[in-house]
């Protein structure tokens, strides 16, 4: 039998040069063009010829030394090198658990039985039975964090009253760069390579403290149904991976893209990369393992803030007032107003203004010299309390992120600007606007990357590039007694401006900063500061810079949304006028796919009026 | 089971900078935290910033030898102010994951939750209370229980 291992490279040939003996191993002539074996190594066709190179960066994860670029060799030295003798944890199949199930299954290999200790113990230790896809949501205020966050949760099995899903572990992929690095390096080198990227095994309990408790982020945990063999396959992967380097990059090789990858050797066939194009937003990934039908079941688990802002909406008025005084620290803990409540609401109370003092603490840095003996007097008080059970969870949200509309919008739109009529097309690959079909996103959030506005005149059949929109994000949060965020919008890009006799193309930079409050269900009203810059050599000195401010109210519902409001702009530094606009935003949307839009501004610049009416719809894909 | 889940938090702890678990003055609850800076980028690109947030401190006094009261004092290390939220409460996720930690069998849960929640000013006397003290402080109170002593012997 050694003999015959030793001898296997030779049989292979020769069953690829005879093949009618039949009891030789399989064809392997083309095995390396597998779909399996290619996820195995994580090779992609080259973008010009028509060879393969594949996504690891590290010597480490080849066996051949043409790895790197040559399936065939990486599997004949694959082949070679987990039919040599020995064992231990240098021995190639130890280091390559899920390559060697995967050829013993194809060739039906007899290979003998090995140790592996290294591997063997840390299989054990992750003792997985199911994974669970957890995703980490876009949070209020925040919509740079739309995008989300994916990793995997490795679930032990769930037959005994040890079973604890905070102890479970996690595998998760990210950048892994240097403490010191500016935000701007970082963001370079992740957009242009330079990073590592390494897999990471965590406990849940820490994930939840990152996301949940101090970025604020609810999690959605999407129970793979995966079986028992495709989860060993996975974590047998996730052993040849784990210390090995994947350059990383934001927009498609990211966190989001190597779990994709696993999931794909898990259950071949399944081919979620497929789904890749130019980039891997980890909501849109959750929507494409929804779609292949391996999602069983789905958990959601409110963050710290949604929590604590649901309990004290619970409250009663004049409770949350209680709960505002004692928080600010007008009311003692174990004053009269306290221990006078019924032993019910005064848990609720307790509760809710802890839950409230550990997020301000954490959100807003309350100092500990403060927080920490009023956290201290709150908890002592609670724990006089016997059997009242802890705050209600707030209820999981109708509609899940990966539920909302697609995040890719093209309009199609005719209109009227001074009366001259135009058509104009809209693409927008990403992500949500305000007036979008607000299920599955956060009210009030905006986010817009690469969004080209084209305009053809119908007069003289003029086309014209309206604006290129590099980056836009807005943020409007209401405020109330116990939340003060800021609402803020920033955005880049070109734009047709006026110049007083003609609409040319600048570069622009606009931000703002200010304040929403709550009218009732679903409506807010704004009040922004903002500030505008304009680069141009049409403009009368180069640039010109405007100081302005933005009011307006804005509903959102599942049927429409609507903004409306004025602004006003001062130019200070070449045209020296005020362009002041009142303007109407409408969307009536058709389910999730489609939105019919109308908009009406009426502008004051230059001493002279001018109106724009623009109409049409909104497809997402 | 109990020595493979052990060994599961001590392995998610390893990275961590922590020399013997059950042995130390550990965190102090309601330690401030880093905050959620704006982290714009980061928060787009999902980065990983080196974790600031998860420091901790070691020391020398009354190590426990019991493993499975290791593994409760490296969770009580890196969640004490969920811990003594939960504890507070006499219910929650974060005190079931100690009585997991301890073993505690599913007819003595009861008994466990009623006496840390009857405790609390016990285990966490002040708010400079440290993870190591409150710790020692569940020991201690465990010790004398009739019912859970088995879970802490040595």
């Amino acid at each position: 039998m050694g003999n015959m291992l030793r001898i296997g490279p030779v049989l292979i040939w020769l069953a690829v040069s005879l093949p009618t003996q039949a009891d030789t191993p399989a064809d392997t002539s083309e095995l390396h063009l597998d779909p399996a074996w290619l996820t195995l190594i994580h090779y992609q066709p080259d973008t010009f010829g028509d060879g393969y190179t594949s996504q690891a960066d590290d010597p480490a994860f080849f066996l051949s030394e043409d790895g790197k670029h040559s399936p065939k060799s990486e599997l004949q030295a694959t082949l070679e090198a987990i039919q040599k003798p020995g064992e231990g944890d240098d021995h190639a199949r130890c280091q390559f658990p899920a390559r060697t199930t995967w050829l013993q299954q194809e060739l039906n290999l007899a290979l003998p039985e090995i140790s592996c200790p290294g591997y063997q113990e840390w299989s054990e230790t992750l003792n997985t039975e199911t994974v669970t896809l957890v995703f980490a949501a876009s949070y209020l205020n925040s919509p740079s964090s739309m995008f989300g966050h994916t990793f995997l949760r490795l679930d032990p099995p769930q037959d005994d009253e040890e079973t604890n899903l905070l102890l479970a572990n996690t595998i998760s992929y990210a950048a892994d760069a240097a403490a010191h690095d500016s935000e701007l390096l970082f963001a370079y080198k992740g957009i242009f390579g330079g990073y590592p990227g390494i897999t990471t095994v965590q406990p849940y309990y820490e994930k939840i403290r990152l996301y949940s408790d101090i970025e604020h982020r609810d999690l959605w945990e999407y129970k793979l149904n995966l079986t028992q063999d495709e989860v060993d396959l996975m974590i047998a992967h996730a052993w040849e991976i784990r210390d090995r380097n994947f350059d990383y990059y934001f927009f498609d090789e990211n966190c989001a893209y190597r779990l994709l990858a696993l999931i794909d050797i898990a259950r071949p066939g399944t081919d979620l990369l497929g789904e890749v194009s130019t980039h891997a937003i980890p909501s849109d990934t959750v929507r494409w393992v929804v779609d292949k039908d391996l999602v069983s079941d789905v958990y959601y688990r409110p963050s710290a803030a949604t929590s604590v802002a649901y309990s004290l909406s619970t409250l009663p008025d004049d409770h949350q007032t209680l709960a505002a005084a004692i928080a600010t620290g007008y009311v003692d803990a174990d004053s009269n107003e306290v221990s006078s409540l019924p032993a019910e609401q005064r848990a609720h109370v307790l509760d809710a203004t802890y839950d409230y003092v550990r997020y301000k603490s954490e959100a807003d840095g309350w100092p500990r010299e403060i927080a920490a003996p009023l956290s201290h007097d709150l908890l002592r008080e609670r724990s006089q309390i016997n059997d009242v059970a802890p705050p209600e969870e707030p209820p999981e949200p109708v509609v899940r992120d990966d539920e909302g509309h697609d995040t890719f919008r093209m309009s199609l739109g005719a209109g009227q600007l001074e009366h001259r009529e135009f058509t104009q097309l809209t693409l927008r690959p990403a992500y949500h606007d305000i007036l979008d079909p607000p299920a599955g996103y956060r009210t009030g959030a905006q986010l817009q990357f690469l969004r080209l506005d084209a305009r053809l005149y119908t007069d003289n059949n003029e086309l014209q590039l309206e604006q290129l929109t590099g980056v836009e994000i807005r943020s409007l949060s209401p405020r109330n007694a116990f939340f003060s965020p800021l609402s803020w919008q920033v955005g880049f890009g070109g734009r047709r401006t006026d110049t007083g006799n003609d609409r040319v193309l600048t570069p622009y930079l606009e931000g703002g900063a200010g304040g929403s409050w709550s009218l009732g269900h679903q409506t807010q009203a704004f009040a922004i500061a903002t500030a505008d810059l304009e680069i141009d050599d049409d403009l009368r000195r180069g640039y010109d810079a405007a100081p302005g401010a933005d009011i307006g109210l804005l509903h959102q519902n599942n049927q429409f949304s609507l903004l409306a409001g004025a602004k006003t702009k001062a130019w200070i530094v070449s045209s020296q006028h005020r362009q002041d606009q009142l303007y109407a935003k409408a969307n009536w949307h058709i389910g999730r796919e489609f939105s019919l839009f109308a908009e009406f501004t009426r502008e004051d610049h230059y001493d002279r009026y001018q109106s724009l009416w623009h109409a049409g719809i909104h497809a997402y894909f | 089971m109990k020595k493979l889940i052990a060994g599961a938090i001590l392995l998610g702890a390893s990275s961590m900078a922590f020399a013997q678990p059950g042995c130390g003055v550990g965190a102090m609850i309601w330690k401030g935290q880093s905050g959620i800076a704006p982290h714009v980028l980061a928060a787009t690109t999902n980065g990983t910033f080196g974790n600031q947030t998860f420091g901790m401190t070691t020391g020398t006094l009354g190590c426990q030898t019991n493993q499975s009261v290791q593994s409760m004092a490296m969770y009580m290390d890196s969640n004490i102010d969920k811990v003594a939220r939960d504890m507070s409460r006499g219910s929650g996720e974060n005190l079931d994951t100690l009585a997991v930690l301890l073993g505690v069998d599913e007819a003595d849960r009861d008994t466990f939750r009623k006496v840390l929640q009857d405790n609390f000013a016990t285990i966490f006397p002040s708010s400079d209370t440290t993870s190591g003290e409150a710790v020692d402080a569940i020991v201690a109170l465990l010790e004398k229980n009739e019912s859970l002593s088995k879970y802490v012997a040595a």
